[in-house]
């Protein structure tokens, strides 16, 4: 069990992939943003790779541990201290009954993920402990950690001293910028070629308006194509509007002139277009990204998106351990 | 119009859309749920869940288990077993949901829309331009004579998306631009045609023009209404808005907040489409029509 001294920024438990099974009630999956780092998290401390594990933005939780325990923390460089003593990210680390774990702002990236070993064991909600905090859904009585909350951890038999080579970890941009990859589509048709043309070669700055629902992004305005112009008027009669309908995670969602990246607890239906989508191994670099960077897109085919992802899955096991 | 082929969008690594049709109506409805509901019982290694909608249906996959191309050619033999809506009848349970119109917190809320994000036309009077009716009364009568038709739920837990059944209330409007980044809860909502009730403070981006003081949401599954769900609505459920004033609107919310509100829901009738549809065709007319009340 853990306790909570501070609570961090909106600190949360998600486990991966999150919850599935529930869109048709408007449900969206939650779970890790970074599911890279998350997954080496469990990875390091002998759990599953989806096991739940906090999530802490920002700025980080402190946690006093009421057991000995294995934990590892990654992702984001939160200048993590034990006790008051430095300990590495990426890495298993024995922690003693009564220590204290403290995690400061993120001085690189904007995502810090702790492991524990056994897991955190909240009550699962919907097939899922991932929160879903905007709708006080799973994690631990419904939303992010409190201060003075105990949290309930499972027994594991993690091994400290282990570490991921370096060459197997996410890089973290060091100057602001991003390369994301974005496939086209659904609503690619409604997009004019100069419209493509300015998407895919504009610097996109990160909004301060951004959360775990969205990614709002400051850029040129959009052009269209004809169908956003002819067209029944049930759909809204502005460009961007659409008969409503399901909003596939990671799409870019321009809601009138304004786009979002519908992110781990974004909506999942509505009335606007998407003419692109991130896939889900691009996922991570919006998990550390900080608003006021900036962001370019890179098109990607679903095929080599769907690569790109089982790629992801196949780092994030044992192979990409070491010992220290 | 509905669609003789449904189109099939690519959406990012693990969904993809199909849409059936360009406009609203029970078909394109009853096609997006029935392959939801085939989808559902085929049971076919990679499918892991689906979003019906208006005219659409979202399909969430897992491509390592099955190729974008193999779940195109799966859905699109589902698809061709689909049977005619004619022949539907069903359950429909009937909620009357009073609804205070032109209420003073989403007047509120579009006030401080209007100050701090971007100037607008005031909602209920951006649906009677948009609509050609006479003034918001006009609209307050017209949008509350109909049955609205439970679609979808999505967008956030238990939010409903309604289609007004009667063809003289299919009112329409276009979105926020930009969204809003709050609504309150219990506002009633139209964009397109569409129309909505948000089930807690979301942002959103349809107009609103009023507010229902019964919960449609509940977290803990415990409120009796809710069957031990915790979305009030399913699809194919129906809703019928009681205006209400002010002072009726707080009577209920305070009997909501003590946990005595019962919500008036009907059990007892079946929704025949070809009966719906007959009545439609006598009705003769077309969207919106001024004539009425």
């Amino acid at each position: 069990m853990i306790e909570v001294l501070k609570p961090g920024l909106e600190t949360s438990i998600q486990d991966y992939p999150g919850r599935y099974g529930y869109l048709n009630q408007g449900f969206p999956a939650s779970g890790p943003m970074d599911s890279w780092s998350f997954r080496m998290a469990n990875l390091l401390v002998g759990n599953p790779s989806g096991a739940a594990a906090l999530e802490c933005q920002f700025l980080g939780p402190t946690l006093r541990f009421l057991h000995d325990t294995i934990i590892a923390v990654t992702g984001a460089d939160m200048r993590p201290t034990l006790d008051g003593r430095r300990i590495a990210l990426w890495t298993s680390t024995l922690v003693q009954e009564g220590q204290e774990l403290a995690l400061g702002a993120a001085v690189l990236g904007a995502r810090s993920y702790i492991g524990v070993a056994g897991a955190f064991n909240n009550e699962p909600r919907l097939g899922s402990r991932a929160t879903f905090h905007q709708a006080g859904v799973g994690g631990f009585e419904g939303h992010a950690i409190k201060r003075g909350q105990i949290l309930p951890t499972g027994t594991g038999s993690g091994i400290p001293g282990l570490t991921i080579a370096e060459e197997k970890r996410p890089k973290l941009s060091t100057d602001g910028s991003w390369d994301i990859e974005v496939c086209r589509g659904p609503n690619d048709d409604w997009i004019d070629d100069a419209g493509h043309e300015r998407f895919l070669t504009t610097a996109w700055r990160l909004s301060g308006k951004s959360s775990r629902t969205g990614f709002r992004l400051e850029g040129p305005e959009w052009t269209f194509t004809d169908k956003a112009y002819n067209k029944p008027e049930e759909h809204g009669s502005l460009p961007s509007n659409i008969i409503d309908h399901g909003y596939p995670l990671g799409a870019i969602n321009l809601a009138g002139q304004t786009p979002i990246i519908l992110v781990n607890d974004g909506p999942t239906m509505g009335g606007f277009i998407n003419p692109y989508t991130v896939p889900t191994a691009a996922f991570w670099k919006l998990g550390q990204a900080k608003p006021g960077e900036t962001l370019r897109f890179k098109l990607v085919s679903i095929e080599e998106a769907q690569d790109s992802a089982a790629q992801m899955t196949a780092l994030c096991g044992p192979g990409s351990l070491v010992g220290i | 119009m509905i669609y003789e082929q449904p189109k099939f969008c690519p959406a990012g690594d693990r969904h993809l859309l199909i849409e059936f049709g360009n406009e609203m109506n029970l078909d394109l409805n009853f096609m997006a749920q029935g392959l939801a509901s085939l989808v559902a019982q085929a049971g076919i290694k990679g499918f892991i869940e689906t979003a019906p909608c208006f005219a659409s249906l979202l399909v969430h996959y897992d491509p390592e288990a099955i190729a974008y191309g193999d779940a195109v050619r799966e859905l699109t033999k589902l698809t061709s077993s689909l049977g005619s809506p004619d022949d539907i009848e069903l359950e429909s349970r009937l909620f009357y949901l009073p609804a205070m119109y032109l209420d003073p917190w989403t007047k509120a809320c579009i006030d401080d829309y209007c100050v701090n994000i971007s100037k607008k036309v005031y909602d209920p009077e951006l649906l009677v331009q948009e609509n050609g009716l006479d003034d918001v009364q006009h609209f307050v009568r017209l949008h509350s004579s109909s049955e609205y038709w439970v679609v979808a739920l999505g967008f956030w837990p238990g939010l409903p998306f309604l289609m007004a059944l009667d063809p003289r209330a299919k009112l329409h409007a276009p979105k926020y631009n930009p969204p809003r980044t709050t609504t309150p809860q219990g506002a009633l909502g139209i964009g397109g045609a569409a129309n909505s009730i948000y089930p807690v403070a979301t942002p959103g981006g349809y107009q609103i023009y009023g507010r229902t003081p019964v919960p449609i949401w509940d977290p803990t599954g415990k409120k009796a209404a809710f069957e031990g769900a915790m979305c009030l609505f399913r699809p194919a459920d129906r809703v019928k808005y009681v205006p209400v004033t002010k002072e009726e609107y707080e009577a209920i919310d305070a009997q909501v907040r003590e946990d005595r509100y019962e919500v008036t829901i009907i059990e007892y009738q079946k929704f025949s489409v070809k009966n719906y549809k007959a009545s439609v065709t006598k009705l003769g007319s077309r969207s919106v029509a001024r004539q009425r009340a």
